[in-house]
């Protein structure tokens, strides 16, 4: 089925640490797959767990959250929560049995371009593995 | 003997032995009417018949002799008394003090409004009974008198098979003993345990000390009948938690069962609406942010194949749960003003049951134990939320 499948990811990254790893792994030349579709947003702490679900339940085949590392948030302390909220989410999506598997929290800096190039390599061969999304095409979701 | 409202040592809970012969309702009535005289509190929050006979109202009382109407043990729940006392008290506290006369789980409620700062406790007396659950809205109102017989029963038996689902699953119907930091009520009704005619009245802070001592009850006797008899219906009622739990993940999990399971919602966001954690004033789900243009229902119609209408109803459940889960205490207020049937409350007590035991919280419990999302740790993260957020990366997990 997921022969010739190329995810959609969604991203929400960081404007202080993932984008700009992200700007770092382009401007490095760094090869990755061009499956995330990014956006921006001021802080990881800026994410509701229902954009994440959003993108989920609207058949992204992943989602994922870039933040700065721990103790770095340019906000002192969002990526604290965010790291709460999301596994708040996900284990909600454990009870329901839905797949944790398409929810990532990774914490990328600025200076990290290689460990971005990585992390959307490495994500998106793993969604590759587990398929596209089935909610992608359910009409009762 | 208690100081505070955080009692921790269960064991030197002390209470007064009233009667009960003309049933709880009437014991605790009673009560009101002689703490009412002597000062005790200036008004009371509390369910009152209405004028057509056929169900129950909240009231702030401040004529004693309209206790005569009033029933602590009313047999229905049409609004969540947590709800109730917040909409009185969320603007802030006034002198007059006021005694709430509540269920446990409305108490819960009320806890946890508190610490989202949206009602102020600090004139408040509460007061809560064992709680033997409440009857489903849908049969009482097929025949009210049938139901306030059926309800004296139910009460006189200690049967649950009656109540509402989730009243038949609760394990929080009495007091919360032997568990920490936990909140007690000022004041408490307890009958389990007891003898056919008596129960007692416990006091769970100084203030109910207090007020027992002011009307010329104060608290000497053990209460080790009613304490042993809590918890052995306790662990009953949890044993038959889970197992409800356990079945009903296999009838709604996986994202083949789940859209099932919600398939008759309506989308009337009642349930939402009567919840009392649920407080925000506007609900993102009822915003305009979900209604889009044509062009982008088209084009999701377009990419899915087919769209339903209105779209994002598992989006407002799921939705609803990742922002309150952590708060929700079981009450069954939503599965009981579902115009469709839809086992919400069930499915909302599994998934909270599940992530408050993961947060190692457990809403409404105390007052002092702050929101999972409101603080977090550095170092000392919650082994939970380290292994939820452990990135591809450091496992290796899909190399
Ligand atoms: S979600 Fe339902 S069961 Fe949970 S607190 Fe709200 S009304 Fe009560
Ligand atoms: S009350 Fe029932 S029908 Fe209405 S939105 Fe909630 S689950 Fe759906
Ligand atoms: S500023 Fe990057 S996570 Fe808060």
């Amino acid at each position: 089925m997921s022969e010739g499948f190329e995810p959609r990811i969604v991203g929400f990254f960081c404007k202080w640490c993932t984008y700009a790893g992200a700007d770092l792994a382009g401007t490095s030349r760094l090869q990755y797959p061009p499956n995330v579709l990014p956006i921006r947003v001021m802080c990881s702490s800026r994410v509701d767990p229902v954009f994440l679900l959003t993108a989920y339940l609207r058949g992204a085949d992943a989602v994922l959250i870039g933040g700065c590392h721990p103790g770095d948030c340019h906000y002192i302390e969002g990526n604290y929560y965010t790291r709460r909220r999301v596994a708040l989410l996900k284990n909600i999506f454990e009870t329901l049995k839905l797949d944790t598997e398409r929810l990532r929290l990774s914490w990328i800096s600025a200076s990290e371009g290689p460990r971005f190039a990585k992390v959307i390599t490495e994500y998106t061969e793993n969604t590759k593995k587990i398929g596209p999304n089935p909610a992608k095409n359910k009409i009762f979701i | 003997m208690a100081k505070t409202n955080n009692k921790t040592d269960a064991k030197s809970m002390k209470g007064t032995v009233i009667s009960t012969k003309e049933g709880l309702s009437k014991a605790i009535t009673d009560f009101l009417k002689q703490a009412f005289e002597k000062n005790c509190f200036d008004t009371i929050l509390i369910p009152v018949k209405v004028p057509a006979n056929d169900s129950y109202a909240w009231v702030l009382l401040k004529d004693p002799a309209l206790l005569d109407d009033a029933n602590p043990l009313a047999p229905i729940m049409p609004v969540q008394g947590g709800k109730a006392l917040s909409s009185i008290l969320k603007h802030g506290v006034t002198d007059s003090s006021i005694a709430a006369v509540i269920r446990p789980c409305e108490m819960k409620a009320a806890i946890e409004l508190y610490k989202l700062k949206q009602v102020k406790l600090d004139n408040i007396t509460l007061i809560t009974m064992d709680c033997p659950g409440v009857l489903p809205l849908k049969d009482w109102f097929k025949n009210p008198d049938e139901g306030e017989k059926k309800f004296k029963d139910i009460i006189k038996k200690w049967d649950d098979k009656d109540v509402r689902p989730l009243c038949q699953i609760c394990d929080k119907f009495s007091v919360p003993l032997n568990e920490e930091n936990a909140t007690y009520p000022d004041l408490h009704f307890g009958v389990l345990g007891c003898s056919d005619g008596t129960g007692f009245v416990i006091p769970g802070s100084s203030k109910g000390e207090e007020i027992l001592d002011t009307v010329g009850l104060t608290a000497t006797k053990e209460v080790d009948k009613w304490e042993s008899k809590v918890n052995e219906v306790t662990t009953q009622k949890r044993k038959k938690r889970s197992e409800a739990h356990k079945a009903l993940n296999k009838e709604v999990g996986g994202s083949k069962n789940l859209p099932v399971a919600f398939a008759l919602c309506i989308n009337c966001h009642n349930c939402m609406r009567v919840c009392p954690v649920c407080y925000c004033q506007h609900c993102y789900f009822d915003s305009e942010a979900l209604n889009k243009p044509p062009e982008v229902h088209l084009m999701r119609a377009a990419q899915k194949g087919s769209l339903l209408f209105k779209p994002d109803c598992l989006l407002f459940q799921v939705g609803r749960m990742s922002h309150m889960t952590l708060s929700c205490v079981s009450c069954g207020t939503c599965e009981d003003a579902c115009p469709m049937s839809i086992k919400v409350g069930q499915v909302f007590s599994m998934v909270a049951d599940q992530s408050q035991d993961a947060f190692n919280y457990q809403a409404g419990r105390s007052k002092d134990v702050p929101h999972p999302l409101r603080v977090f740790e550095d170092e000392q993260e919650l082994d939970q939320v380290v292994t939820m957020c452990k990135d591809i990366l450091e496992t290796g997990e899909h190399k």
